[in-house]
């Protein structure tokens, strides 16, 4: 009972907060430049909202529950892809030599990811909602952790002056880095029952971590003209002193 | 079973790294002047001395009475954050959000002493913390007092 209560809650408010987001980005007109923010916004409200559909009406332990909840995680996983190929996009908006080959690498791992679904599903049919769907999200999330982490470090090497970018950066990869552990652990204990309810606790208070960090970005941190800018690199002090001479 | 490990661990480093992160980049936010001076001084806040006993002199405080400074401090000020010039009288979600963060850190500090390890870093980032809520609440203060006025026009109207 008080697991489920915790879950009501947590997916109650999760969605508000979505709602909540989206309404004001389309309220301020703060769509343009935030397409990707927007885009993971509308499929986690499509998403929790499925998922909210089936709690109330079959319940926490119910299958057709885990059956639908698995199912919105492979979409969002799918939409986290999107979203932090999307982000390199915007960290590259000034660099269109180095966009050209992230985009090559971006797309061979689309293929890559595309193949390794294609055969692991051939193989693993039957055991699909108990297994298979599981181990791939997982490591759907963990490919995406690593990716958000090399555009952490690509912004952070680039003197990126984008605050809002670097937040949002951080907020998907608390949103990543949370299930994948969670996850991972689910796996090393063979689905153990304090594993999964670590897991469905863990991911959607993940989830909420990030959307509080969006929207304290989106409300609070000021949009840098123009994308990606380069931080000024402050003169050296006796540089400076000398200009002033 | 050993990439399952990996996954466990190195996801588990990250999410705290990112956790940290978000909480530095918010505590980085710019304030048009140093407001938390005046709360210092109206509270015998201590933690600006402390800070700067740390960071010029490097002089190690006992840390019992270090606990006792930083906890004093933090309590004061988020009982100032809630009630000082704050007409909801309650957090804000960034303010939640490094709150949890303060008390992360308290648990760090003590676990640092115990290992006899790195106290100066965990001590320096609650300072920072506590200065953070400070400024917010000078800020606060500040805005919600005076408004328009000058200090001249607050001076002629008393």
């Amino acid at each position: 009972m008080g697991s489920n209560l915790v879950q009501y809650i947590l997916q109650d408010s999760g969605i508000f907060i979505e709602a909540s987001l989206v309404v004001y980005l389309a309220w301020t007109g703060r769509w343009k430049g935030q397409g990707a923010v927007a885009f993971y916004l509308s499929s986690l409200v499509v998403a929790q909202l499925t998922r909210a559909c089936f709690l109330h009406e079959y319940g926490l332990k119910s299958l057709r529950y885990y059956y639908a909840y698995w199912s919105t995680d492979l979409l969002l996983v799918m939409s986290a892809f999107g979203v932090v190929c999307l982000f390199f996009r915007r960290a590259c908006l000034r660099e269109e030599k180095m966009w050209r080959l992230i985009r090559l690498f971006l797309v061979f791992l689309s293929v890559l990811v595309a193949a390794i679904l294609g055969v692991s599903l051939s193989l693993n049919r039957h055991d699909f909602f108990t297994y298979f769907l599981v181990v791939f999200n997982q490591k759907l999330y963990f490919g995406c952790l690593v990716l958000n982490t090399l555009l952490y470090l690509m912004l952070h090497r680039m003197n990126s002056a984008d605050d809002q970018l670097e937040l949002l950066v951080c907020g998907v990869g608390i949103q990543f880095a949370g299930p994948a552990a969670s996850l991972a652990l689910v796996q090393l204990s063979n689905g153990g029952r304090f594993a999964e309810f670590l897991a469905y606790q863990t991911i959607p208070l993940c989830t909420f971590g990030m959307l509080l960090v969006w929207a304290y970005v989106i409300v609070y941190v000021p949009k840098t003209a123009g994308g990606l800018a380069r931080r000024d690199v402050p003169l050296p002090a006796v540089a400076a002193e000398e200009s002033k001479l | 079973m050993i990439t399952a490990t990996f996954v466990l661990v190195f996801s588990a480093a990250l999410f705290f790294f990112y956790i940290q992160v978000t909480c530095e980049k918010i505590l980085r936010r710019q304030f048009d002047r140093e407001y938390f001076q005046s709360v210092v001084t109206a509270n015998r806040l201590e933690f600006p001395s402390l800070r700067k006993s740390l960071e010029e002199f490097g002089v190690p405080v006992d840390y019992p009475r270090l606990r006792m400074m930083l906890k004093c401090d933090f309590l004061a000020l988020t009982y100032l954050l809630k009630n000082s010039a704050n007409v909801k009288q309650r957090y804000s979600n960034e303010e939640r959000l490094l709150i949890l963060y303060c008390r992360w850190q308290f648990l760090s500090l003590a676990a640092r002493h115990l290992l006899k390890f790195g106290e100066e870093p965990a001590t320096l980032r609650l300072a920072s913390v506590l200065q953070y809520f400070a400024n917010v609440v000078g800020q606060r203060v500040n805005t919600m007092q005076f408004g328009n006025w000058t200090a001249a026009d607050f001076l002629f109207y008393l």
